[in-house]
């Protein structure tokens, strides 16, 4: 387990430091001046500047520039949005909860309806239900999400007037902010309209979750069919069969949690499709997330806060990717130590 | 009376051929397949057969519905937006933007990936397992956010955005490329004709790149199902095609405002992306279970 945690630790940091490279080399691709750029100081005069480029160190060579960089990263000074001049980062510390509990709340509700959908296709494999669920998961991962977005609203939130359709929360709730997650927060305040506040929330997260999770959970259909086959195939669940269990048992006590890790080890790597979805979802539906705040930035050609997105996404998507690693090796002791397995 | 077999003699169809063979066996991998060929077709003839011009105006035939209903008038069959753009004719040439381009697209990352791919499949050592690792990380930033980055570079606008797509599709023909050369690198066929002499470049045109170039088409239309929702889904944010330009996605982007009083004009080029990704997917779904079939036997 320690060689394990080590080689996941050392990548970790091999990552880390080609994202802050490509991050650093950013802003001299980016149009205008560098120093400008890594700091977002737009109306600096001249006398802040010079003091910038001796913090910056910009009259040393590029590597030491680079450190200097990575220091001010890593004391979290990501410099000044230059449209709205507060700290980069301030504005992702406001925006990323409610990403998390976007595309959290979408990727638990991939994964249990996806994998049940494919464990099913998988028993009935090369039949009725099969082929209805393989139909759902072609047409799932086809269609383009911000076209499914915007028909959700027009049907559930205008024709039918059930959901509402932007923001994360009614303007009459007033929440304190805690952690940033909506939900958790509401739970925690001593509002007395806690329990209306809860249920505004869960009716604003509805039509954006469902939206965010329709492409993953398609993929884990996928996923799951083809894990569920795969140990269907194997001479263990033979062996049970030969053993007179019947089918039921079979599939949940034996083929079900074997299937099930090897789903489980793929989740990591649909988080950043799950992002890329969410980052358009949140445009749609005005979900007050860091997507939305990004493709702001670009229109109002905030390069400083395209650099810090760039850093807080990626990683925050390298953190989720070893957090699955670490779960999957916890449950497979294959996959930690060779010397368990054959 | 003519006879085809003289000898019974055998054959040995090219990996394609026998890719072909398994691939046409599903009967809705052939429809899937039949659909694609329409969409390159009316990519390429978008031009000639259009009735209108894609940005003439008819003033007076401002939100027309599609022709199936009261209002509607057949020779707008699809209706009219609300500058009076006949929408059948902005869909039609919208193919060319949006389908033909996803085509250029992956045509031109296929080639680049799979040049470094096979070169880097002949390094090894700290080279190789930098390049192995520095392509983990692209590959693991969302696409769309990588994309709108070298958009931000580059600018906005329809060019800028294809350049930004075919850089971030090359990362995955690498992987794919690196992955089969080095598989087939291993096996004794490609031994046999180094003991014979042959050079890495000509192992690599003879013997390897026939038996991987399954492989790759399959990695392609996974690709240019992708780029067809990149390109249609900046074209959507304001980032790809202007508006003027019929391009799908901004289309839907243009009838957004609009999709109360006149919901065709955002659900008909939503139909057509749909359409297209689904084509594009089912051949996919063929050549992969061709490949499976394959395998199998």
């Amino acid at each position: 387990m320690l060689i394990f945690t080590l080689r996941r630790f050392n990548l970790f940091v091999f990552t880390m430091l080609l994202l802050t490279i490509l991050s650093f080399s950013l802003s001299f691709l980016f149009p205008g001046d560098q120093l400008v750029n890594l700091t977002g100081q737009v109306n600096a005069s001249p006398e802040q500047l010079a003091i910038l480029s001796d913090k910056y160190q910009q009259n040393t060579n590029i590597v030491s520039q680079y450190f200097s960089y990575l220091t001010h990263l890593f004391h979290g000074e990501m410099g000044y949005s230059m449209t709205s001049h507060l700290p980069i980062a301030t504005e992702i510390l406001n925006r990323l909860p409610a990403t998390i509990e976007l595309t959290s709340v979408a990727l638990l509700v991939a994964m249990f309806v996806g994998i049940p959908m494919g464990f099913c296709a998988a028993i009935y494999h090369r039949k009725v239900p099969d082929n209805l669920i393989l139909t759902f998961a072609m047409i799932g991962y086809s269609i383009p999400i911000f076209w499914l977005g915007i028909l959700a609203i027009l049907v559930f939130s205008i024709q039918l007037g059930w959901l509402p359709s932007a923001g994360q929360i009614s303007l009459l709730f007033e929440i304190e902010y805690v952690t940033g997650l909506q939900l958790i927060d509401i739970l925690l305040s001593d509002s007395e309209y806690k329990w209306q506040a809860f249920q505004d929330a869960t009716r604003h997260l509805i039509l954006p979750v469902i939206v965010v999770a329709l492409a993953p959970a398609t993929i884990f259909v996928r996923l799951a069919r083809s894990a569920m086959l795969e140990v269907l195939d194997t001479h263990y669940i033979k062996a049970a069969n030969a053993k007179g269990l019947t089918f039921s048992q079979i599939i949940y006590r034996h083929a079900m949690r074997n299937a099930i890790i090897k789903v489980i080890r793929d989740v990591g790597l649909q988080f950043a499709n799950l992002i890329t979805i969410a980052m358009v979802t949140e445009v749609i539906f005005s979900w007050p997330g860091i997507g939305r705040w990004l493709i702001e930035s670009i229109y109002q050609r905030d390069y400083t806060a395209i650099q810090g997105g760039l850093i807080v996404l990626s990683s925050f998507i390298f953190i989720v990717h070893i957090v699955t690693d670490f779960v999957y090796a916890a449950l497979n002791p294959l996959a930690r130590e060779p010397q368990h397995g054959a | 009376m003519a006879r085809d077999k003289i000898y019974s003699e055998e054959e040995f169809p090219t990996p394609l051929m026998q890719l072909w063979h398994n691939f046409k066996q599903p009967p809705v991998v052939i429809i899937g397949f039949g659909c694609f060929l329409f969409l390159i077709v009316l990519a390429v003839l978008a031009n000639v057969i259009t009735p209108y011009s894609s940005v003439e105006n008819h003033l007076d035939h401002l939100l027309l519905p599609p022709a199936w209903s009261d209002e509607g008038d057949v020779s707008f069959l699809l209706g009219t937006d609300n500058l009076g753009r006949d929408m059948l004719s902005r869909l039609m040439h919208g193919t060319s933007l949006t389908f033909g381009l996803s085509i250029i697209v992956v045509i031109a990352s296929l080639a680049i990936g799979v040049v470094i791919g096979s070169l880097s499949a002949l390094t090894s050592g700290i080279k190789s397992s930098f390049l192995n690792h520095f392509l983990d990380v692209i590959l693991s930033i969302p696409s769309l956010l990588l994309a709108i980055i070298i958009v931000a570079i580059l600018g906005p606008g329809l060019e800028n955005t294809l350049w930004a797509i075919i850089m971030v599709l090359i990362p995955q023909f690498i992987h794919i490329t690196r992955n089969a050369v080095k598989e087939e690198f291993a096996k004794d066929y490609v031994l046999a004709s180094r003991l014979d002499g042959a050079s890495s470049i000509r192992i690599l045109r003879y013997s390897i790149f026939p038996n991987i170039i399954e492989k790759l088409i399959s990695q392609a239309t996974l690709a240019q199902s992708a780029a067809i929702l990149d390109i249609a889904a900046l074209g959507f944010l304001g980032l790809g095609a202007p508006i003027p330009m019929p391009e799908w996605g901004a289309m839907l982007a243009n009838g957004i405002d609009l999709f109360y009083i006149a919901p065709w004009t955002v659900y008909l080029p939503g139909l057509a992306i749909l359409f297209s990704v689904i084509a594009t997917n089912l051949v996919g779904e063929g050549m992969r279970h061709a490949l499976k079939v394959r395998k199998e036997n």
